[in-house]
């Protein structure tokens, strides 16, 4: 079976009065149908400019350089063509709901009048059916149906979020790629808005859903597979059990040993902590770009970079050290 | 791209504006010719001798442009100093320290932005009837200050809260350091381009209040040179060499100053570049 | 050592002083020497407001904050203020905000002598030294502009001016929470050694219970300008009493055990 969407290689790169800063520099990823793909990393690894990647949100400083993104296996979205792109596979194919989306509302809009207006606008409903199926969507997510007659400004953080995420899903798209949907939310608020991403998994609305955040908490509660991308690459993949439990690249180690959370275990073993900072993306690193602040870096990897090589069972890492091993 | 169409817009502008300036700097050194006295007919066309002719007392109207250009220009900028001087002071003050001093002096800014100013320099012609330029800079800049100073008010109400402020302050600042060292900084760039654009309102002012005979009295302004071909009809009598020129020069400077404002806001505002 | 009584906060707003909102509704609590204490809440539960208080940047509408004994709003003179702050100084959230962009980053730690002794000397040793305490190269950072620096290393500067200090509290509100998740570690283990080395106590203000449990001695927990509960971290996690820190808890994402619930 074809992944939904498989993006190879893809390279895409910000043109800047100092020369091409390379966010995303040959990462492949694949998203299948039932997957909840969290992709990790600190600031400034790329995550946010992959999420615009696979869906060929192209704009200037960002250049796309190279690379597919092949959708059910067949559509090359890379040579479809900006037009194309937007009309036929944004909000009914691939959707994104991009960081502080809550403030993403019309504010002189009701809710409801705005969703209407997609409604008829995309599927060529009339004004009664339109909001019958408005009020149905928000049923089946539980959102209270007043929400609809309200102005977003009357609205909490929370549900402004959740009515962003109901809106982009109305059409019902294959994919759904969100980019920390969360971080300005409490923690009650936060659990709520992640229930509705896997309700609307289970609810058959979306088929797929790629996450990315740095909090790796919140994946661990969500997410099925999870990628870390380090300075435009990635340098590990697995399924969520087996990354958390036995990371082997260095960098998706310390990464996951970060985090802090209210657990006897992880005030036990301490904080690891990275001494460094992440690359100048203008001027990466030769060989593996983690080597600088790897704690086990051989010779070889300040030389050649390492690839990301499977290892069986969904599993990929791109590791000298590791690759050695096996 | 759109560095070069800022670059266009800038060095155009400004390119003008000097224009105009040298115009009137070095114009009396270049036409030594005196603008009051009578130095040929009346009424006379441009020609080889006048180049903007004469006006209905025999005075060659091109030296009457060079000087009034000077005097506008000066009078431009003396009340823009004036009044972003008065801006900040108020705006600072009002903006810092809030309360009872926020609202009397904001009430003070709200009268004199209300206050017809026409009715003001009409007092005013009346005790001061011989007015040279310097007073119409004065009283242009002592009623063009609210408009700034309102808005140097709320920028320094948001900049406050912010948390370099309470470092400042926890580091045993006086409320006087921080408004004037670590606040008003921040703002200059846009306290500079309002000074801009107020020069130009204040050379836009002084024309019609000269024109109408309230403004300048004593000395030659572009304005006074409208009073006199207005009284004498000049439109009507198609005396066109005396009418366009001041019109004209005023217009140059003032559109060009515009112009270098909204190139200067582009430059300090990098988020405001087109695509 | 800092004793916080029946302090409210309201703020009045609106035309004829409608809508008023209750930041901090009559809260109690104490700091011992050394000891770090958290308070923890929501956003719009009080606790910026409680620091501004306790940071003497603004007044409360009633209640006390009292410091080795005195009353820290009854200070009369500028001396007695600068005293004030050289002993109890603020660590902010937003390290962008916290440095003012047209001067170089390390007026903020230049800024500090202005609360010691005149005859302070050797300034710029004292301000390498505080930069490589806190794990900066001095090289990287002096004579740099805030732009120029990333997150974790201005919120590392604004460690450092508490090295500089060697205050015996430090207030720091939020202060990794604008800071990637890797790179918060660094950053508490700054605080831990400030702890160790030189007793100072910490007011640790943050919304996540995680970073709590692991940096303080005791928790308070607040709700709508209340002090809901307090305790010893493993209290407060393993036994919670009132109905909002046990929804806290259940709501937080742990690595170790998976939500039944969603």
């Amino acid at each position: 079976m074809n992944a939904l969407l498989a993006a190879e290689d893809v390279k895409a790169y910000y043109s800047s009065s100092k020369g091409l800063v390379r966010a995303v520099d040959g990462v492949s990823v694949d998203i299948n149908p039932g997957d909840v793909l969290g992709v990790a990393g600190e600031s400034g690894c790329g995550k946010s400019t992959l999420s615009n990647v696979l869906m060929m949100n192209i704009r200037p400083p960002l250049r796309f350089l190279g690379g597919k993104v092949l959708l059910d296996g067949k559509q090359d979205l890379a040579v479809m063509g900006r037009e194309k792109v937007k009309t036929q596979v944004w909000g009914r194919v691939i959707t994104l709901v991009p960081q502080s989306a809550l403030n993403a509302l019309v504010p002189t809009r009701k809710v409801g009048a705005f969703i209407k207006d997609v409604l008829r606008y995309h599927l060529k409903l009339n004004s009664r059916e339109a909001w019958a199926l408005a009020q149905k969507r928000f049923q089946e997510l539980g959102l209270p149906v007043e929400a609809l007659t309200k102005y977003p400004h009357q609205l909490s953080g929370g549900m402004r979020q959740r009515v962003v995420i109901s809106v982009v899903t109305l059409l019902n798209p294959k994919l759904l790629i969100v980019d920390e949907p969360t971080s300005a939310l409490d923690v009650s608020t936060q659990k709520q808005v992640l229930k509705m991403f896997l309700q609307l998994r289970a609810k058959h609305i979306v088929r797929a859903i790629v996450f990315i955040a740095h909090d790796i908490a919140i994946l661990r509660q969500i997410a099925t597979r999870i990628t870390i991308m380090y300075a435009g690459k990635v340098v590990e993949v697995g399924p969520i059990e087996r990354v958390f439990q036995g990371s082997l690249h260095p960098y998706a180690y310390s990464l996951i040993h970060s985090v802090v959370t209210p657990e006897a275990e992880v005030k036990e073993r301490g904080l690891s902590h990275i001494a460094g900072e992440p690359p100048d993306l203008l001027h990466p690193p030769e060989g593996c770009r983690f080597h600088p602040r790897c704690p086990h870096s051989l010779p070889i990897c300040s030389r050649e970079e390492p690839p990301l090589i499977g290892l069986g069972e969904d599993r990929f890492v791109a590791c000298h050290l590791v690759l050695g091993r096996h | 791209m759109d560095n070069v169409r800022l670059n266009v817009r800038l060095v155009v502008s400004a390119a003008l504006f000097l224009a105009v300036v040298l115009f009137g700097l070095a114009g009396p050194w270049a036409y030594p010719v005196d603008p009051v006295s009578r130095v040929g007919g009346k009424l006379q066309t441009p020609s080889w001798e006048h180049p903007l002719g004469t006006d209905v007392q025999g005075r060659d109207v091109l030296a009457q442009l060079i000087h009034g250009t000077g005097t506008s220009l000066s009078i431009g900028v003396t009340a823009s100093v004036i009044a972003v001087a008065i801006a900040i002071v108020v705006g600072v003050i009002s903006g810092y320290r809030g309360g009872l001093m926020d609202d009397s002096l904001m009430a003070s800014a709200n009268v004199v932005l209300a206050f017809p100013v026409i009715l003001l320099l009409l007092v005013a012609a009346v005790f001061v009837p011989v007015r040279s330029p310097m007073v119409v800079a004065l009283l242009i800049g002592f009623t063009s200050w609210p408009g700034l100073a309102r808005a140097i008010r709320s920028q320094i109400m948001s900049l406050k809260e912010r948390e370099f402020v309470f470092l400042s302050r926890m580091a045993g600042c006086s409320g006087v350091r921080i408004a004037f060292v670590d606040l008003l900084p921040n703002m200059m760039t846009y306290v500079f381009t309002s000074s801009v654009v107020i020069m130009s309102a204040a050379m836009l002012a002084e024309a019609g209040l000269s024109m109408i005979g309230v403004g300048v009295t004593k000395g030659t302004s572009l304005g006074t040179m409208l009073f006199w071909a207005q009284l004498s009809d000049a439109v009507r009598r198609g005396l066109f060499w005396w009418f366009i020129p001041p019109g004209g020069v005023l217009t140059v400077a003032c559109a060009s100053l515009l112009l270098l404002a909204t190139a200067l806001d582009q430059l300090f505002n990098p988020r405001l570049k087109e695509r | 050592m800092l004793k916080v009584s029946d302090l409210t906060e309201v703020y009045s707003g609106g035309f004829l002083q409608r809508g008023s909102v209750m930041a901090v509704d009559g809260a109690n609590f104490a700091v011992q020497e050394g000891e770090t204490v958290s308070l923890v809440g929501e956003s719009g539960s009080g606790k910026t407001t409680m620091a501004h208080i306790i940071l003497h940047l603004l007044p409360p509408t009633s209640g006390k904050v009292v410091f080795e004994g005195r009353d820290i709003w009854a200070f009369k003179t500028k001396k007695e203020l600068k005293g004030y702050w050289y002993k109890v100084h603020g660590i902010f959230q937003d390290p962008y905000a916290a440095f003012n962009p047209i001067y170089k980053a390390d007026r903020i730690l230049y800024q500090v002598f202005n609360l010691m002794d005149r005859g302070v000397r050797n300034r710029r040793r004292l301000v390498r030294e505080a930069l490589e305490a806190v794990k900066l190269r001095p090289e990287e950072v002096l004579g740099r502009y805030s732009h120029q620096l990333s997150g974790g290393q201005r919120q590392r500067m604004m460690v450092a001016r508490c090295y500089l200090l060697k205050p015996q509290l430090i207030v720091a509100d939020e202060p990794v929470s604008m800071v990637d998740a890797s790179g918060r570690a660094g950053i508490l283990k700054l605080f831990l050694e400030l702890r160790d080395l030189y007793g100072t106590a910490v007011v640790f203000i943050t919304h996540d219970l995680g970073l709590a449990y692991y940096m303080s001695h005791r928790i308070l927990v607040m709700h709508k300008g209340r002090i809901v509960e307090e305790g010893a971290p493993e209290k407060i996690l393993g036994d919670p009493e009132h109905p909002y820190t046990r929804k806290l808890i259940a709501d937080i994402p742990l690595i170790g055990r998976k939500w039944e619930d969603i």
